[in-house]
């Protein structure tokens, strides 16, 4: 069951990719110029159906794949996607039974992993920290997760199905 | 049922803590590496997994996507309209401007030594794909080594410079915009025949910083590749702010980028071009003789464009 657990999850991490490099890429589906951070969004919401060690694999492999697509240094998506993976289980308790409050965790974390990916990445010397908009780029994503967040609430429950929740902690 | 053991948390801090060791480690290895790395032989390796899916997806969403910018755009289109009327009288008027400013660089080129095949090569390419987050300024476009594409090579669209190409693998290119801060260009303000450079900001306007700038840019003023990396004459963009050379300082101000990096669908490699395409026009006697003024002008112009 583990397996075809982390099998979806991972399904979900690499079509969450594909989805926001093509249809949400810029000159598609990009409202007020910025797209959601889909695989936050789905790195959050898959904590309470996997082990916690799955789950950080999960992050870290999201955050690798995150940096080998995009154009930045290698292993800063991965330190940070890590972190978001963390912090989502160690609180999956407080929103797994609770969409509003789901909701609000996928906005405060996707808010956090873009904070920390521009402090890491500025440490690595790309001074993303300079970047234009740089506000715009770190909320609108979190807001964009927000609205995206029921209906993959709703996926995942119906994907994985309450049964086989982990409460491994 | 909600199990709770310490020593299960302190295994997954543990795991966590070894992770993200490991992602500085590589993050380390990767600024200290060269282009040629590993990072970019699994960057390659990723992009051609994720490739046909990307375009798979295309193919499905396209239809889609164009019909929902299509009906939100509709309430614009009355506007857009007339904008483009007003843009259409305001493109005669620098079609005429234009056709001046050929003869005037056409002198340029001779002036500064440099002469540029007319027919580059070319091949057209499809964008397909984007980096994946807010911060990244990279595109993948539908063409490769099979099509002649090297890494390097200058990237166009109808406008203006787009980028340069990064990574190739057979059938496909990484290309990355102007925009990104690793990215310089070698550059030549056209109404001082000025050289600088151009970096990228992650995004918004371009910088122009230009080290031994005599004349002031003004607003407005055309920013066009100097030939160093590029072939010369490809428009940058416009300068945004008049700034004023001060005696040993460096003049910086701002470029808009001439092409819409958010929108563009299709762009161009030159394909045949190289820095040695830019000749020094001159026989070596006569370059002998003026190597004070012409010589000088031809090399310092290819090390100002050290692309990065």
């Amino acid at each position: 069951m583990t397996r075809s657990r982390v099998a979806i999850a991972l399904l979900a991490v690499v079509l969450a990719i594909v989805v926001q490099t093509t249809i949400f890429s810029p000159g598609r589906i990009q409202p007020l110029g910025v797209a959601p951070a889909l695989v936050t969004l789905v790195v959050v919401l898959v904590a309470p159906y996997l082990e916690p060690e799955y789950h950080l694999l999960l992050g870290f492999t999201a955050g690798i794949l995150l940096d080998l697509v995009g154009s930045g240094t290698l292993g800063i998506w991965a330190m940070t996607m890590t972190g978001v993976a963390y912090i989502a289980m160690r609180i999956r308790m407080r929103f797994a039974q609770n969409a509003l409050v789901a909701v609000a965790v996928v906005f405060a974390l996707t808010v956090l992993g873009q904070l920390m990916f521009v402090l890491l990445s500025t440490l690595f010397g790309q001074n993303t920290i300079a970047e234009p908009a740089l506000l715009s780029k770190i909320l609108l994503p979190a807001l964009w997760n927000m609205i995206l967040a029921l209906p993959l609430i709703w996926l995942f429950k119906t994907v994985f199905k309450p049964s086989d929740r982990v409460w491994a902690t | 049922m909600i199990p709770s053991s310490d020593s299960r948390f302190d295994r997954v801090t543990i795991i966590f803590l070894v992770l993200v060791a490991f992602g500085f480690i590589v993050a380390t290895f990767d600024v200290r590496s060269d282009e040629d790395g590993v990072a970019n032989v699994m960057r390659e390796g990723t992009q051609s997994i994720l490739t046909p899916l990307q375009k798979g997806v295309n193919w499905v969403a396209n239809p889609v996507v164009g019909f929902i910018d299509g009906v939100s755009n509709i309430a614009g289109l009355r506007d857009e309209n007339d904008r483009l009327r007003a843009q259409l009288t305001e493109a005669e008027a620098q079609v005429r401007e234009t056709l001046a400013l050929e003869e005037k660089v056409a002198a340029l080129e001779l002036i500064s030594g440099l002469t540029v095949s007319k027919d580059l090569t070319t091949v057209t390419a499809r964008i397909y794909s984007s980096g994946p987050t807010a911060f990244d300024n990279v595109r993948y476009i539908d063409k490769g080594a099979k099509d002649g594409v090297v890494a390097g090579q200058a990237v166009v669209d109808e406008d203006g410079l787009v980028g340069r190409v990064e990574l190739v693998s057979a059938n496909d290119a990484r290309i990355r915009l102007i925009t990104d801060p690793v990215v310089s260009v070698g550059v030549r303000v056209q109404t001082t025949n000025e050289t600088g450079i151009v970096s990228g900001r992650g995004g918004g306007p371009l910088q122009l910083e230009m080290f031994r700038a005599k004349q002031p840019v003004y607003e407005g003023a055309l920013v066009v590749t100097d030939g160093s990396r590029f072939p010369p004459g490809i428009v940058v963009g416009n300068v945004v702010t008049t700034e004023k050379a001060e005696v040993g300082f460096v003049l910086r101000t701002d470029v808009d980028p001439a092409a819409q990096l958010s929108k563009i669908d299709f762009v161009k490699v030159i394909l045949g071009w190289s820095p040695v395409d830019a000749t020094v026009d001159q026989d070596d006697t006569v370059v002998s003789n003026t190597s004070s003024s012409s010589r000088s002008t031809t090399t310092t112009t290819l090390d100002d464009g050290g692309d990065g």
